[in-house]
């Protein structure tokens, strides 16, 4: 299991619409490798978000297991949860979601803080993440000083701050333009490979996937296995 | 530490709207302590003289409701003289005084015994005499008094000569004139309206008790029987009350509105791993820093306005009083953040997923 930063064994979870009950995510299994950049797509309401959330340790499954570097977190407390998402996930919203009254490095500084992280070290991994996104230049900005791209490149330091093993992005791209979506979704692609991270991009957008190394469908609550020729598209990306 | 420095970070990014609470803050604290400074100079303008004696309880009739003016305490000197030397005999009486151009002054006369602890310190001139001299409140000098003055009592047509000033010498907003005992009795059967006690001792004040008709009371209990004093107070007080419970509901509304805003600034930074507890203690941290530095500027500018106010407004600043309201405030406004905190605890990081900004 040590190279499965995040595995989900066997998750349910359903919904009460009205007075009905909807199923979700149905028996529900699947695993990402160290270093891999695996893609959800599915319609809307298919259940992608709600599978983020589970493997975000944000939801409870009704039942399953989720192991999160081999540490089964389905049973913990809010407080534990909140440690897990601190330390062993890195989160990318759709839109930035960055704290508006923070400057750029004070967004990354607040998580390492979160985390009590040395404060000497702090300066130089915040510089250096921020150059990794090509962001040191704006390094003293606020996010309503920054373009929709560039708000998407600080939240992508951020997600990497703590160093977590998992990186969950949701819908990384839907609020750019296709450019700046291909620039955006190959920066993520490119850290999870060099921090040999796991990553999982939840997406509409078709362009995302030819950075993915898997291409997962959700189908009728559960995730399928696209099979398509991966070699011919990393040859696309470069 | 980390708390704080969000904090100020979120309140140095939304000037506008954290200096609209800071003044709101203010201006509800500035006039809860100015406020306090009116009753406070208006309790001295009326009962200063009893206000600064150095006397903790008082033997007067049972019958006459804590008032001094309507005592009237048969004690033969002799008894009171071989109790202690804190007991002493004092008489009070309204009076009207005319100078020599038929200027008329509505005082109190306070007749005691020379040279005992009742005498105030005169600050211009000299102490009271065995004789007709007189000691007045300083305000007196506002309507042309000078020292050596001679003045009629227009009841008993006694003359009494003007030998020194004091200062914070009024009863029932009248001022105070201390004249000698011995002499007030000549000229009054020897009538003693009450008995002062220095510091209450229960030997002393049951002796007093079997010699003679009447009750102890204490200075408070006292001071609030001077004609007009709780009336004045109440007022006031009244209106403290209410604004502290306007300050409630307002700092509580504000609170809210301002934690209802951020409930999804707390979702993203719940799902990025801040603690509920973090976030609460955050927020409770920014009041503090708001509330200390906008009470902290309501205090100064409380003493400001003391200083400014034209002498007819009668105004006291009391630090130890301004501090006990300066505390209810930051409670009250504690309270209103902690009300909203229930917004915090309920703020969803899950919201933060394909959330819109």
């Amino acid at each position: 299991m040590g190279n499965f930063p995040l595995v989900l064994n066997q998750i349910n979870k359903s919904f009460n619409d009205g007075d009905k009950s909807i199923k979700i995510l149905k028996d529900l299994s699947f695993s990402v490798k160290k270093g891999e950049l695996a893609a959800v797509i599915g319609p809307s309401g298919s259940g992608k978000s709600t599978f983020l959330s589970i493997a975000g340790a944000l939801l409870t499954p009704d039942d399953g297991n989720i192991f999160i570097n081999g540490k089964d977190v389905s049973g913990l407390s809010d407080f534990q949860k909140a440690d897990v998402r601190l330390h062993s996930i890195g989160y990318i919203f759709q839109t930035s979601n960055l704290v508006p009254y923070l400057k750029v490095e004070e967004q990354l500084g607040l998580v390492l803080k979160m985390a009590n992280h040395n404060t000497e070290e702090k300066s130089d991994h915040v510089r250096i993440l921020l150059i990794s996104v090509g962001m040191e230049h704006r390094s003293s900005h606020y996010p309503h000083q920054l373009s929709g791209g560039e708000k998407q490149r600080v939240a992508i330091a951020r997600a990497f701050a703590n160093d977590p093993d998992i990186i969950l992005a949701d819908e990384p791209t839907a609020s750019l333009d296709s450019n700046r979506s291909a620039a955006i979704t190959g920066l993520i692609s490119r850290i999870v490979k060099k921090k040999n991270k796991a990553g999982i991009i939840v997406t509409h957008d078709e362009g995302v996937l030819p950075f993915c190394d898997r291409i997962y469908a959700m189908q009728d609550g559960q995730l399928l296995e696209q099979t398509t020729k991966r070699g011919t598209n990393n040859e696309s990306v470069q | 530490m980390e708390m704080f420095s969000l904090s100020f970070k979120e309140m140095r990014f939304f000037k506008v709207r954290y200096l609209l609470i800071s003044f709101i803050l203010f201006f509800i604290a500035a006039l809860v302590f100015i406020i306090n400074g009116l009753a406070n100079g208006l309790s001295m303008d009326n009962a200063s003289s009893f206000k600064t004696m150095d006397a903790e309880a008082f033997f007067i009739s049972s019958d006459a409701e804590l008032r001094l003016d309507r005592s009237n305490i048969e004690i033969g000197k002799t008894q009171i003289e071989s109790s202690s030397a804190k007991i002493q005999p004092a008489a009070i009486q309204m009076a009207s005084l005319k100078g020599d151009d038929n200027q008329k002054l509505d005082v109190t006369f306070l007749a005691i015994n020379p040279g005992s602890y009742l005498e105030p310190i005169a600050i211009e001139g000299e102490a009271l005499n065995g004789n007709n001299s007189m000691v007045v409140d300083s305000s007196l000098k506002n309507e042309g008094l000078k020292i050596g003055d001679v003045l009629e009592d227009e009841r008993t047509g006694a003359i009494f000569k003007v030998s020194g000033f004091a200062e914070h010498q009024t009863y029932s907003h009248t001022p105070v004139v201390f004249i000698s005992l011995d002499f007030w009795s000549g000229l009054t059967n020897g009538k003693v309206s009450f008995l002062a006690l220095q510091e209450k001792d229960q030997l002393i004040q049951d002796k007093i008790t079997k010699a003679a008709d009447g009750i102890w009371a204490e200075k408070e209990k006292v001071i609030s029987g001077i004609p007009g004093y709780e009336a004045e107070q109440n007022s006031l007080f009244m209106m403290l009350s209410f604004l502290i419970v306007i300050a409630v509901f307002v700092l509580a509304a504000f609170f809210y509105i301002m934690t209802i805003q951020k409930k999804g600034q707390m979702g993203i930074l719940k799902a990025i791993g801040a603690k509920t507890g973090f976030l609460i203690k955050s927020t409770l941290a920014q009041v503090l820093m708001l509330t200390v530095i906008s009470i902290g500027a309501a205090i100064g500018f409380t003493w400001l306005a003391g200083l400014l106010l034209p002498p007819n407004i009668p105004f006291v600043f009391d630090i130890v009083q301004i501090i006990k309201y300066a505390a209810i405030l930051c409670m009250v406004s504690l309270f209103g953040s902690l009300i909203s905190s229930i917004n915090i605890i309920k703020a969803d990081p899950i919201q933060a997923m394909g959330r819109v900004e």
